[in-house]
């Protein structure tokens, strides 16, 4: 413990020693919420690195349909010659649509055309998404060649993992009927870690923000949303609809059928939340201990070396607990939907 | 704000990806890993069990092996035992047996001198009758010139006999 | 200038960031009351220390996910 402390310490002076050594210049003012949302937004192009200044991006391909021009596919990349592109333009800095494409209509006002760009966003999804699927038919290739055999490596470490959500989470969140529900929390949860994970990851595949996009989430609560309530069992729907509670809260003004209605909303809802929110606040909050270093670095050289160091410190703690967070939030996304779905299938009690 | 609006592009594409990736892994994914899972794990369990019953069944034939192995002693010693009493009750037969042939043989030999005794008195008698009638021939036929005397002779002689039987 | 002053830009930063640190002491409070009873009750019972540790992390997930619906509803006042 000693050893770190000084190994710390040291660091911190002689950063501060090499640092003072060198002149100071001027630079331009870190907007630290306008580099935040940019690295957690969606964008048009894939913004890998800069170099001198220069970027270095891969621009993705725009896919629109507008309501007055038809259907156009186009590269981003035509907006770095251009201002206007075929009646598209990127939306003003500050105003309602900013940074995304817009047109004008025919009554001269600015509307965004139906927008199914493969933004980075979208981008990062589909490699995900292969990625998750190519790791899972890979591990599943073993069991057709060797059936009665335990995996070794990679392969028993993802059989490890898949095992344990299958029988701590599903087996007994859902109960009787869990093989059914089994492919889609299954799916649900190595989703949402793997996208977590490359989330965490810096360079080009990863480092997007997938599951801190409300988009994205709120596909995964609908998908809970719809598996619990079209195969709820008609128990559950009695419950909801004239629940066992005394007369006078269902009879004439129904109060506890509409408390239920609005549970059957706000569980998915809260799911929703929680994931974005969660992915949402760890990734701004690395960005910004990152950010910590350029800010101080128009402040002095000195307060830069040291919280360059403190910087990384807490990045590297930050990293760490994203990574916890990752699959706790799989874990408690998933746990939670065995939850709802095993209670919708209720049986009745009588 | 703009944060919690869903865009349309992003809801499509994520659509379209979520339902691949869930129907392909359904599909080709899950269903393989957990069956297989849990095809092992009952295979094992099986094995363990029967690995079990087939011990049990192993300590219940070692104990009827020496249930018949100890059977088999017991029917060595009393079949010993038998034996030993057989030859006895042999021999003491055949000593039997050999001491009434050895009494049968002595009878018949003793009938047998007895016998040949007679006899040879039998023939002793006809030779001293003979030598006796010569004898008394001789003596006699000085005497038997007389008819009186030659009775009263013979008559003495055969009681002589008939009293020395 | 009091109405310069309480701008509306500036009235709804300051409350974005009154709520947001609201949240978190609620956060904060109730997740130290559940690792306080986890810890009495790992101290009771310490073979079920496992399953103790497992709910606790995910209650503690439900609580933050109740705090995070106020911290994105200050971001979008900020």
């Amino acid at each position: 413990m000693r050893r770190l402390f000084y190994i710390l310490f040291l660091s911190v002076f002689f950063s501060v020693n090499i640092c003072a050594s060198t002149p100071t210049e001027e630079g331009e003012k870190i907007n630290v919420k306008e580099i935040i949302f940019d690295h957690i937004g969606d964008s048009y192009e894939w913004h890998i690195t800069s170099v001198n200044g220069k970027h270095i991006s891969i621009p993705l391909p725009i896919i629109l349909f507008s309501e007055q021009s038809g259907f156009h596919m186009f590269m981003f990349s035509v907006f770095h010659h251009e201002e206007s592109f075929k009646g598209f333009r990127i939306g003003e800095k500050d105003g309602k649509y900013a940074g995304k494409i817009v047109e004008v209509n025919a009554q001269g006002e600015e509307v965004r055309p139906w927008d199914f760009s493969l933004t980075k966003n979208a981008l990062a999804l589909i490699i995900n998404c292969l990625l998750l699927v190519f790791i899972v038919l890979w591990v599943a290739k073993w069991y057709k060649k060797k059936p009665m055999e335990a995996p070794k490596g990679f392969r028993g470490v993802m059989e490890m993992l898949i095992m344990s959500v299958h029988d701590d989470i599903i087996k007994p969140c859902v109960g009787k009927d869990y093989k059914k529900y089994a492919p889609y929390l299954l799916t649900a949860f190595f989703f949402i870690f793997f996208n977590n994970i490359m989330g965490l990851i810096p360079i080009f595949p990863g480092g997007a923000n997938t599951t801190g996009n409300i988009a994205v989430t709120i596909v995964l609560g609908l998908c809970t949303f719809f598996a619990v309530n079209i195969f709820g069992t008609k128990e559950y729907w009695k419950e909801i609809l004239w629940p066992e509670v005394p007369t006078w809260m269902k009879a004439p003004i129904p109060l506890m059928p509409v408390i239920e209605l609005f549970g059957i909303f706000t569980k998915p809802f809260a799911l929703i939340i929680r994931l974005f929110a969660n992915i949402m606040a760890g990734h701004s909050i690395v960005l910004g201990l990152t950010c910590l270093v350029f800010i101080t670095a128009q402040m002095g050289e000195v307060v830069n070396g040291s919280m360059t160091v403190v910087s990384v410190l807490f990045s590297i703690f930050m990293n760490c607990l994203e990574l916890l967070v990752a699959y706790i939030q799989a874990y408690v996304f998933t746990m939670l939907s065995s939850v709802f779905i095993g209670l919708s299938r209720v049986e009745s009690h009588h | 704000m703009s944060l919690l609006m869903p865009e349309t592009g992003l809801l499509f594409w994520m659509l379209l990806a979520f339902g691949i990736v869930f129907l392909i892994l359904a599909k080709f994914g899950w269903p393989v890993i957990t069956g297989m899972v849990e095809k092992r794990t009952s295979f094992i369990n099986e094995s363990v069990k029967s690995a079990e019953e087939a011990n049990k069944q192993l300590e219940n034939i070692k104990i009827e092996t020496a249930a018949i192995i100890a059977k088999a002693h017991e029917e060595e010693v009393k079949i010993l035992k038998e034996a030993a009493e057989m030859r006895k009750q042999i021999i003491q037969d055949a000593k039997n047996a050999a001491s009434e042939e050895a009494k049968k043989i002595v009878e018949a030999t003793k009938e047998q001198i007895v016998a040949e005794k007679e006899r040879a008195l039998n023939e002793v008698k006809d030779q001293i009758a003979e030598i006796s009638i010569q004898i008394a021939e001789k003596v006699v036929r000085d005497d038997l010139k007389n008819d009186k005397k030659q009775a009263e002779m013979i008559e003495r002689l055969l009681n002589e006999i008939k009293t020395s039987h | 200038m009091l109405a310069t002053i309480l701008g509306e830009v500036v009235l709804a930063q300051i409350g974005a960031t009154l709520g947001a640190a609201l949240a978190v002491i609620g956060a904060s409070l109730g997740i130290g009351k559940i690792g306080s009873s986890a810890m009495e009750a790992i101290a009771r019972q310490p073979e079920s220390a496992g399953d103790i540790r497992t709910t606790m992390i995910i209650i503690a997930a439900l609580i933050e996910g109740a705090a995070l619906f106020a911290i994105v509803v200050c971001l979008m006042a900020l």
